[in-house]
């Protein structure tokens, strides 16, 4: 700690790259949000849907990457860039660099908001971006990490303070999420394949789905909480301790906690199940960091009353609380049962992003804007106005979304009194009950919307009437050598980190190991677990010691929290990927896609449709009596990506080929309501005449092949021969019906896809298929090493 | 600084961050315990789960659910013949059921008036107003076809069982055979898959 040295230096912060990703922030928030108020407008107006690329499906995605990545991810730079160069009293190691990042950012941002509305997506929820855009998107994540390490390296102040953890944790794990969950064979600029597919793809997905919100839209707000929250209440921190222990649990727990949005799916139950108590177990370490928050204020209630930045801050941090208990609530199977696939998820996720992080930027823009122009913020009463309209449409919001969701998942699971049918066969009578509360959303959101507004006014107001300053103050430089000289030995074999490695891997043990050699695990974890809280009883001031040393050490730290956020990922994937469950997979084999079918597919991915429809009939008797058998493992080994869905705005889709004849589906493209009387699907009326792509089916086929679908050897001209073939077979069956269509149209490529699905092989006919003579030949691949293996039990 | 404590004097770390100090204050024991008790619940549950397989699987579950579904269709149909229909398709209150159902399932492949015909255009379902039939005019026929879907389902009728449950389907029929008489001459269709098997 004695670092008292007398040489000193006068810098200045870099606050520009603040205020430019300040006001790219509101900018792209008032867009996203705008787009918002938009697709929930066409829930309930489907004739908004005016053109293809103004329908919903293509719009969702362009919706939620606008908040999350563009609103959240400027807000949360703009803070890190803030109190980092503070809490290191040290300028950005590197203008250059700040400035690629927030350039770079801006148009990733552009690019997303052009390819979207086109159609061009990867088809996985809040990754949908393109593979070109990816590859930016870590090259840019890259920089922003060396630019922030760089200047923890080169800080002038000893100690890591709290905030610094929380972005620490970001960027690391950021990182390894958005490359390992984006891994795709490209076939053209514009579109590539998914690396993982069906089961394997669903997991690594909400690996990732889950932990963008947890350290895109958590852990870096928690750290921005941590810096400006007690400035702007001018109150020390309410417990450093606790901030230690709500920090590593939350980083160590969260990402085990993905597999809650797969409950009651074809995924594993083990990991169902371990997915479930992890998010039981994230409830207390979450509340945690509301509990710093909050008890912050101690001795400055009166603060609340008078500054709208505590207002915003408390608002902020008490909608995080209530959020993280709702969102353990919802990982419970049986609650999961009634609230997934419905509005009460999405309620969910708007208390977070408009009450947790929405409330927190808009805190964090009233207190930064005057102290980045040097003046005094225009309008206190707007600001306070801005916080009650914000309040106001949250409440109304995320209210109508509960009672929606509650009302809509107790309809579809309700069955009559002997459990022999259901109540409520129609699927439409359940999304007409909800219609009134899909209104009130929009309400909700547009008055957040309003507020939002009122904030760039009053904030461009505040900015105009200063002038742009860069703060500059004298330093204390640190001496190299007194701080950052931790070595491997003293990081790893201190006691906490020894006692904590010695139990977790026991608790290992007992997953894994065989019968017998399990519960011995179990006993020695228990064991262990004894003598770590005797050993710290004992001595928990050395223990306190080392921690305020690994403080002082950035690289070790930054170790230990890539090391708390793999292990999640790591026990619960690898395991899935590698290892067989042939037993699963043996029961059902997915038909592979013919060119046709598979082009169908990649139109179903682009139009979005994955965002009303699942593909995943669950486990429950309600889902099987209304969409058939509950879906298998193997069922969906093909899928590059999986298209299982999060959210049941029309029916599962898992078992409609064959359900209807081509011409229904031909009559439901062209006028939803034609079929489906009070429907609010668009229409898509574009497929009839647009051409799907033939010119890089070949391309496709191949980058199937590669990633292991046993397709048999075919040659371009084939490829193409087949897809035709195929289309005059429906163009004849839709013509017995006086229906006219081309066989080289997307409309044809569609139905051929919603035809096939459900279609499913006994393993025996694969068997078959692939010994006869001049069968096809199955190409062994990474994609799916389940199907590779032989059927042994574990 | 007013002292604020319940834990008798927090201790408040003397380093400064950029102005921000913090406290050390004891951990909330309400907090700790609802986390304990989150381990405990984790730990007794997985034991319960994984190493004692205590739970009747989700596959299970269905099985069963469906096995007692059908047990009772079962018993259901054996009071269901021909005439039995034609009764209840007497029936003002059962047709009106069956009108219901008929009006949000069926309208849309057979239309409101069962002509298959919306304005002069074909829909996709056939016609049930007229005295042809595809798959046999016996009311149970009919109840077969809409239970279990026409024989290759890509080209038809989807069964409806599962959906509507078999109270509905029976309501249904009721509906569709108000609107005939018992007796009335019938034909079948020319791509009748029961011609066939003659």
């Amino acid at each position: 700690m004695n670092t008292l040295s007398t040489q000193k230096q006068l810098i200045t912060f870099d606050d520009k790259v603040v205020r430019q990703f300040m006001w790219a922030s509101i900018i792209w928030g008032i867009v996203g949000m705008l787009v918002g108020v938009l697709i929930a407008s066409q829930l309930n107006f489907h004739q908004l849907n005016v053109t293809p690329w103004l329908s919903f499906g293509r719009l969702r995605p362009l919706h939620t990457n606008a908040v999350i990545f563009a609103f959240v991810g400027n807000m949360m730079f703009a803070g890190i860039y803030y109190s980092t160069q503070r809490l290191c009293k040290a300028r950005m190691a590197s203008d250059l660099l700040s400035k690629i990042h927030f350039w770079g950012w801006q148009a990733i941002i552009l690019s997303a908001a052009i390819t979207l509305p086109l159609g061009f997506t990867r088809g996985q929820e809040y990754a949908e971006l393109i593979w070109p855009i990816n590859i930016a998107v870590a090259l840019i994540w890259v920089v922003f990490a060396v630019n922030f390490f760089w200047t923890l390296a080169k800080r002038n102040e000893p100690s890591l303070y709290v905030a610094l953890w929380f972005y620490i944790a970001t960027i690391i794990t950021v990182a390894m999420l958005y490359i390992d969950n984006h891994l795709s064979i490209p076939t053209s600029w514009t579109h590539s394949y998914t690396l993982f597919s069906g089961v394997q793809n669903a997991l690594v997905q909400w690996w990732y789905g889950h932990n963008a919100v947890a350290f895109f839209l958590t852990t870096p707000i928690l750290g921005i909480m941590y810096y400006f929250l007690p400035k702007a209440v001018e109150r020390p921190v309410y417990s450093y301790r606790l901030s230690i222990v709500h920090f590593w649990s939350l980083v160590f727990i969260y990402i085990w906690a993905g597999p809650h949005h797969l409950l009651n799916t074809s995924l594993p139950k083990w990991l169902q199940m371990l997915g479930m108590f992890f998010s039981l177990m994230l409830w207390a370490p979450s509340w945690g960091g509301m509990l710093n928050g909050l008890l912050t204020l101690r001795g400055a209630w009166d603060k609340l009353r008078t500054d709208p930045v505590v207002k915003f801050f408390i608002a902020g941090v008490t909608f995080y609380g209530m959020s993280t208990f709702e969102g353990p609530l919802l990982s419970i199977r049986a609650v999961n049962a009634l609230s997934h696939y419905s509005d009460w998820t999405i309620g969910h996720v708007h208390a977070g992003a408009l009450g947790w992080n929405g409330m927190m930027a808009a805190g964090m823009f009233y207190w930064l804007t005057p102290r980045l122009y040097g003046t005094k913020l225009h309008s206190v009463p707007m600001a306070n106005f801005h916080f009650w309209i914000s309040i106001f449409g949250i409440l109304l919001y995320v209210a109508s979304m509960w009672v929606s969701g509650i009302m809509q998942g107790l309809m579809l699971n309700s069955t009559n009194a002997a459990g022999t049918a259901l109540t409520y066969p129609n699927f439409i009578e359940t999304l007409t009950a909800i219609r009134p509360m899909m209104g009130f959303r929009i309400i909700g959101g547009s008055m957040y919307l309003v507020g939002m507004g009122l904030m760039l006014y009053n904030l461009v107001v505040t900015a105009r009437s200063g002038k742009a300053v860069n703060e500059s103050r004298e330093v204390n430089v640190i001496q190299r050598g007194s701080v950052d000289n931790m070595g491997v030995k003293t990081t790893f074999l201190g006691d906490p980190v020894t006692y904590f490695f010695g139990g977790l891997f026991l608790f290992m043990g007992w997953i894994f190991l065989p019968k017998g050699a399990d519960i011995t695990a179990l006993f020695c974890a228990l064991g262990f677990i004894f003598l770590a809280v005797k050993k710290f009883a004992a001595s928990h001031h050395s223990w306190s010691q080392w921690y305020e040393r690994l403080l002082e050490n950035w690289l070790p730290f930054s170790l230990l929290t890539f090391i708390a956020v793999a292990l999640g990922g790591l026990i619960q994937i690898i395991p899935t990927v590698m290892v067989n469950r042939a037993k699963n997979m043996e029961d059902r084999i997915q038909q592979v896609y013919t060119p046709l079918e598979l082009t169908g597919r990649d139109i179903y991915v682009s139009e979005g449709c994955y965002n009303c429809h699942s593909q995943m009939i669950r486990t429950m008797l309600p889902d099987v009596l209304r969409y058939g058998d509950y879906s298998r493992m193997g069922e969906s080994i093909y899928d590059h990506p999986f298209q299982w869905g999060s959210k049941r705005t029309g029916p599962d889709l898992a078992r409609e080929g064959g359900k209807y004849p081509h011409s229904w589906h031909y009559n439901h493209m062209m006028d939803p309501r034609s079929t489906s009387v009070g429907s609010n699907m668009p229409t898509f009326s574009h497929l009839f005449t647009e051409k799907f792509d033939q010119k890089t089916l070949p391309k496709k086929i191949a980058a199937m092949v590669q990633l292991g679908v046993p397709y048999p050897p075919m040659t371009d001209v084939e490829i193409k021969e087949d897809a035709i073939k195929q289309g005059i077979s429906i163009v004849e069956t839709l013509k017995a019906d006086k229906l006219v269509a081309s066989p080289d149209t997307k409309i044809v490529a569609l139905i051929a896809y919603l035809q096939k699905l459900g279609k499913y092989d006994t393993p025996e006919v694969e068997e078959k298929l692939k010994n006869a003579p001049g069968g096809p030949k199955l190409i062994p691949g990474p994609g799916n090493p389940d199907k590779q293996r032989p059927a042994e039990s574990e | 600084m007013s002292k604020d404590n319940s834990n008798a004097g927090p201790t408040l770390r003397e380093h400064s961050y950029d102005g921000i100090q913090e406290y050390d204050q004891k951990l909330p024991n309400w907090w700790l315990f609802t986390w304990y008790i989150t381990m405990v619940f984790f730990v007794i549950c997985w034991v319960g789960y994984y190493q004692f397989g205590i739970g009747m699987s989700d596959e299970k579950d269905i099985e069963t659910a469906m096995a007692k579904i059908a047990d009772f269709q079962k018993k259901e149909l054996e009071l269901i013949n021909d005439d039995k229909l034609w009764e209840m398709s007497q029936d003002p209150k059962i047709v009106a059921a069956g009108a219901a159902t008929f009006s949000t399932t069926c309208v849309a492949c057979h239309a409101a008036d069962l002509s298959a015909h919306i304005g002069g255009v074909k829909l996709p379902g056939l016609p049930l107003n007229d005295q042809e039939w595809k798959h046999g005019s016996n009311p149970t026929q009919i109840l077969t076809i809409v239970r279990k879907g026409a024989p290759d389902l890509t080209k038809g009728m989807p069964p409806w069982e599962p959906q509507l449950g078999l109270q509905r389907v029976v309501e249904v029929v009721a509906f569709v055979l108000s609107k005939h008489e018992k007796g009335e001459p019938s034909t079948l269709a020319a791509d009748s898959p029961l011609k066939v098997e003659k």
